[in-house]
């Protein structure tokens, strides 16, 4: 098996040309419309724009439900969702349709949110680089992680879930590689990540993987 | 003052700053020129005062140039602000004319650098119009609106928006402060400089010194609003809070701003705040020269609680200031206010002078919670609001726009 090469990446937000909503029928109305780079972004991208990091919902649809349209249960609803876990974005997109035109069948007026609170669809650019540092071997991982950067984690973590092999962090596809590394891949597949921020991750990633042996 | 990026080792991670090396060292060579109207006053001034100097210090040729117009030209582009804004002005065939002829002096000066560089960065609207003067422009030309334009009085923005339309990008603060054009429109909030006079650690002598120097009593809890006396600050506000809650236990205000002599409203709205001041000893309305930066620093230093109780704003960055002191901060629901402030994390939103009151009495009793609040708003600052966010959002722009791939995701 060949070095770990550790890449970085910044991202960058932009409009995506959809109207704001200003209520439930909007939104889902958009979210049927946006590209699959919307979806993405307003679910899997938050941990790298500048916001804060809701507590209560990682993704921005839920978040919007609970902070805008005092919608709680259609922030439950939407906040439960892990979009890693869909095939592709838009089996994510139509789990999500599911969910919105069901509340739409349930509430009697459709939620709005007051003048200031609307839904701004975005996307981003990422522009990924290699960082030039290398991990030979896995016993060297926890250490290299500890010191990764926001985007690296993001990156090896999170963005590698949207490429081959789908579904899979980068840490885990390559300790594959190894004989004797079945411990840790399945440690880092215990990781239920979806409540820390990146750098919380990072610590989380290096305590996880710090517990296990290396072969 | 000449600034370097390792200056800014221990405020951000080695790892940010390899990050920024990494970035600009593969856009090294790069001539990136900037233009905006004034040298000096002004938050554009204040960004390209630092962002220039790190820009070469990670390998671009990066420049600043500052366009020069009559007073006539001044007072039209002050309109476009006005209108931009949603204020309701009406520009005249003549100072449309005014606008593009000083516009064409300045192209006179400006094309051959302008149009050998690689990326041109015009900010606001005052050179908008140098694109289309440019004709044999080879990089790639961004506007920046520093402004909020979201509901722009519709006869400046069909008048502007020409001259704006043909840029390759544009970047606003927010989404919320964009208007639709032919060209991809990024978004990058504004930023602030930890070693900037207004933002450095200051020795606790000159706190004390700035303590005395303003008869403030160190054993009142102290409220501090750093803005001009605008309507949209909200000044009266300010102090209706503050006597709500004085009514239920000592406090002192402090509602300190500047650069009201030249604003006809601003003295207006300075008179009603001093009238309503009046007798009050605990009440300190402060009118500061524009170079006060290292007394505001002192201000918010010594606050328990920063107050930016605005009705209308575009980002806040006086809101961010006081975040990187450590201190909570009660803001108004609006704008950018709503992007750094988060209830119970950073501080609190509020619509009311009562809803103010009331969030400043529980942080004043809660005083764990606050000083809780206080570190948050200072991390969340240093990971989102920092100079070094803004430098490599800028880095990342530019490798977009000279990237071949129209995609999501560019490798480099």
């Amino acid at each position: 098996m060949g070095d770990f090469i550790i890449q970085d990446c910044s991202l960058l937000a932009k409009t995506s040309g959809l109207p704001a909503a200003i209520n439930l029928r909007e939104l889902r109305d958009r979210i049927a419309l946006c590209s699959q780079d919307v979806l993405y972004h307003h679910f899997c991208e938050t941990l790298l724009v500048p916001s804060f990091d809701n507590p209560d919902y990682r993704n921005d649809f839920a978040a919007w439900a609970l902070l805008q349209l005092g919608d709680r249960v259609l922030a439950e609803q939407l906040g439960i969702i892990n979009p890693y876990i869909f095939p592709d974005l838009e089996k994510l997109r139509e789990q999500v349709l599911e969910i919105l035109d069901e509340r739409l069948s349930e509430v009697i007026f459709v939620p709005s949110c007051q003048p200031g609170g609307e839904f701004f669809f975005t996307e981003a650019v990422t522009v990924v680089f290699d960082t030039g540092k290398r991990i030979a071997s896995p016993k060297a991982l926890p250490e290299a992680i500890g010191t990764m950067t926001n985007g690296s984690i993001y990156y090896h973590f999170f963005e590698a879930r949207r490429r081959e092999p789908v579904g899979v962090d980068d840490f885990s596809a390559w300790l594959g590689g190894f004989p004797g590394q079945e411990a840790w891949r399945l440690a880092l597949q215990t990781v239920d990540f979806v409540f820390f921020s990146l750098p919380e991750l990072r610590g989380e990633l290096v305590r996880v993987l710090g517990k296990g042996g290396v072969a | 003052m000449t600034k370097f990026l390792s200056s800014y080792e221990g405020l951000v991670s080695a790892t940010v700053l390899g990050e920024l090396r990494q970035l600009g060292n593969r856009l090294a060579g790069k001539r990136v020129v900037h233009v905006n109207s004034t040298r000096e006053g002004g938050g554009v001034a204040e960004i390209l005062d630092w962002m220039i100097p790190l820009m070469q210090d990670v390998g671009l040729k990066a420049q600043w140039e500052v366009i020069t117009g009559n007073s006539d030209f001044y007072a039209v582009t002050k309109k476009f602000h006005n209108g931009l804004q949603g204020f309701p002005v009406t520009i005249s065939k003549r100072e449309w004319q005014t606008y593009r002829e000083v516009n064409e002096e300045n192209a006179v000066r400006l094309r051959p650098i302008l149009e050998e560089a690689d990326f041109v960065v015009i900010h606001d609207p005052q050179p908008a119009a140098l694109l289309g003067l440019c004709p044999d422009r080879k990089g790639k030309w961004i506007w920046r609106g520093h402004i909020d334009i979201s509901r722009p009085t519709r006869s400046v923005w069909r008048g502007l928006r020409p001259f704006v339309a043909g840029y390759d990008a544009s970047i606003f603060s927010m989404c919320q402060f964009a208007q639709p054009l032919p060209h991809p429109q990024f978004l990058i909030p504004p930023s602030i400089d930890p070693l900037s006079p207004k933002n450095m650690d200051l020795d606790p002598e000159e706190l004390t010194r700035v303590r005395h120097q303003y008869n403030l009593d160190p054993d009142k809890p102290l409220l501090v609003q750093v803005s001009r006396f605008d309507r949209f600050k909200d000044p009266l506000g300010v102090l209706e809070a503050y006597r709500l809650v004085r009514k239920v236990q000592p406090v002192q205000l402090v509602l300190a701003g500047g650069g009201a002599t030249d604003d006809p409203e601003g003295q207006e709205v300075l008179d009603e705040v001093l009238e309503a001041a009046a007798g009050d000893p605990d009440i300190h309305v402060l009118l500061l020269p524009s170079d006060a930066h290292r007394t505001i620093n002192a201000l918010q230093r010594l606050a328990d609680i920063v107050i930016q109780k605005s009705t209308r704003e575009g980002f806040g960055l006086t809101v961010t200031e006081g975040l990187w002191k450590g201190k909570p901060v009660i803001g108004g629901d609006t704008g950018g206010i709503r992007l750094q402030v988060v209830n119970y994390h950073t501080g609190f939103l509020v619509n009311s002078p009562e809803g103010a009151a009331h969030r400043i009495r529980f942080l004043l009793h809660h005083e764990a919670l606050r000083a809780k609040m206080g570190g948050r708003a200072r991390e969340y600052v240093r990971e989102h609001f920092l100079l070094t966010r803004h430098l490599r959002e800028y880095l990342t722009l530019f490798h977009i726009l000279g990237s071949r791939e129209d995609a999501s995701i560019i490798y480099i």
